[in-house]
């Protein structure tokens, strides 16, 4: 069974995006085919974790930021929004890197949800808050973002663009209705939540930002942790 | 857990995989709504009915769809009334109904995935395919009750020095909540880079990791498996034929039900009710092994259990 893992797997993989494909050309019904899209998407980065030489430092590294990130939800858990797993996501990045980012926010976000449960949300939220730690990594040359008021307006920007990205699941359960006018309704009927998490980000990367760094940067440099 | 929550990992997600393709692909009221029903069948002979209610947080999303539907897509012929001068079409309405039986499912689905399908079954279906995210995240689920228990301990330690974050304005509680957070991650990354030493000194990384597995495929799982896949191919094979979508746009059809439409449907009961069925079993046996193995404990009309009691 085991030598036929790999094999049998890609085939299932095919087999689901045929079907989403079908759907989407006959029924014009988008829902499997965005599931198989955004697995091919979290794929490429997750087989990079896997083929990298990694050392048992840098995944309980890697592990245990995602759950700090991932506890930072529960106290929170009655207000809707806000969280400060973004905050934590994008200095995490900030600190280590874009590949690191991605796998701590898409780890925190699966982890999370063991506690909050599972749901056809889950791999959306893997993908928002995974994207959100690629482009901090990514973005964390730039002098815009090494100042403070930079990154506080890309934890306002990404607090709006997660909520977006989160609306395209609604919005792909209404094949028939799809339009830009329904894409409006559907923003402005989340726009106090969208509003709520990017306030919430901006706060929480204000208070976090020069400590939390100091003391991230301080392990990567005493044990020599993730460099590029 | 007895009956279908204790049969192996993969004939569970086999199961919530099935019903979730055919909940996304096939769009018709009868389908859905027997799935719902096979679902709710599983989770009250669980004896889990109280998940249920876990539903009525997403009823708004639900409704939503239903009507928003018809309010934003105007195609079809047979019109209703007008809204702000826009016609409302039975066939938009009776899509937005079915759209809406798709997502309770969907939702349904979840609610007993979550109880059936715990983070130990999932991670070991996948820790062979890619050992360094199962190794990771599973590190990453045994942190969290740890941190918690250590962030109660900081809590408690730094309220003596006056760092509480249940006193004082908001600024010097969010300031004091940072602190405690911030001596969280310090602790937590000392010792888990120690864990990190030791397991490489004795030897993580050398070989394949091998993990442990709970779980054998015994001869009923196996037939189980088998005889899934074998009911889902057939509503599958009818789907990609073309059979079984009821025609609501552009122009409302009565629905057709040909002897293609009821192979579907009855392979499609097979595969929800086999679950179900298992549980029933379960719990219809230890229902008959008490009445066989303790014939003293069920009372007989004109005979007492207790012979020598005292009112004898």
């Amino acid at each position: 069974m085991a030598k036929y893992r790999y094999p049998l797997l890609i085939a299932l993989g095919l087999f689901l995006a045929l079907l989403g494909l079908t759907a989407a050309l006959k029924d014009r019904h988008y829902m499997l085919l965005s599931l198989v899209m955004l697995a091919a998407a979290l794929l490429p980065l997750f087989i990079r974790l896997e083929r990298r030489p990694l050392e048992a430092r840098e995944l309980v590294l890697l592990a245990v930021l995602s759950a700090v990130a991932a506890i930072s939800r529960i106290p929170f858990a009655a207000l809707p929004n806000v969280k400060p797993v973004s905050a934590l996501v994008i200095l995490s990045a900030y600190v280590f890197g874009a590949e690191a980012g991605f796998i701590i926010g898409a780890v925190a976000a699966l982890v999370s949800n063991i506690y909050f449960g599972q749901g056809p949300w889950t791999p959306w939220q893997m993908f928002a808050w995974g994207l959100m730690g690629l482009t901090a990594g990514w973005l964390r040359s730039i002098p815009l973002l090494r100042s403070r008021a930079g990154l506080l307006a890309f934890g306002f920007v990404w607090g709006f663009l997660f909520g977006w990205i989160m609306d395209i699941w609604y919005l792909l359960s209404q094949p028939e209705a799809l339009s830009w006018k329904l894409a409006a309704a559907a923003v402005a009927s989340s726009f106090y939540f969208d509003l709520a998490h990017a306030l919430s980000n901006v706060v929480f990367l204000a208070v976090l930002a020069g400590g939390w760094t100091k003391v991230l940067e301080r392990f990567r440099r005493k044990y020599g942790l993730l460099k590029e | 857990m007895s009956g279908f929550g204790a049969m192996h990992p993969a004939v569970a997600l086999l199961y919530y995989a099935g019903l979730l393709l055919f909940a996304l692909l096939q769009l018709h009221p009868l389908f859905l709504l027997t799935e719902i029903f096979g679902i709710v069948l599983l989770t009250v002979l669980q004896g889990q009915v109280r998940l249920l209610r876990g539903v009525l947080w997403f009823l708004p999303v639900a409704l939503s769809v239903a009507l928003l539907n018809p309010l934003f897509s105007h195609r079809g012929t047979h019109i209703l009334f007008y809204v702000w001068d826009r016609q409302i079409t039975l066939e938009a309405v009776l899509y937005g109904l079915v759209t809406m039986t798709m997502l309770l499912t969907v939702f349904v689905l979840f609610i007993s995935y979550n109880y059936n399908i715990t983070a130990d079954k999932f991670m070991h279906l996948f820790a062979g395919a890619a050992p360094k995210t199962a190794l990771l995240t599973w590190m990453a689920i045994r942190f969290v009750p740890l941190f918690q228990r250590r962030l109660r301990e900081i809590t408690r330690i730094q309220r003596v020095r006056g760092i509480d974050t249940g006193q004082g304005g908001l600024r010097k509680r969010m300031k004091d909540g940072m602190i405690l957070l911030k001596v969280l991650v310090s602790w937590s990354l000392e010792e888990a880079l120690q864990t990190a030493d030791s397991m490489k000194a004795r030897g993580y990384g050398v070989h394949k990791r091998s993990s442990y597995g709970g779980y054998r495929m015994d001869r009923l799982d196996k037939l189980v498996l088998l005889w899934l896949a074998a009911c889902a191919c057939i509503p599958l094979a009818g789907w990609l034929a073309g059979h079984g979508v009821p025609e609501i746009y552009p122009r409302l059809k009565p629905m057709e039900w040909g002897w293609e439409e009821g192979w579907m449907y009855a392979g499609l009961c097979l595969f929800v009710l086999t679950p179900p069925a298992l549980e029933g079993k379960e719990k219809w046996l230890w229902r008959s092994s008490r009445r066989k193995t303790y014939p003293s404990a069920t009372l007989k009309p004109g005979r007492t259990r207790c012979m020598n009691s005292p009112s004898r």
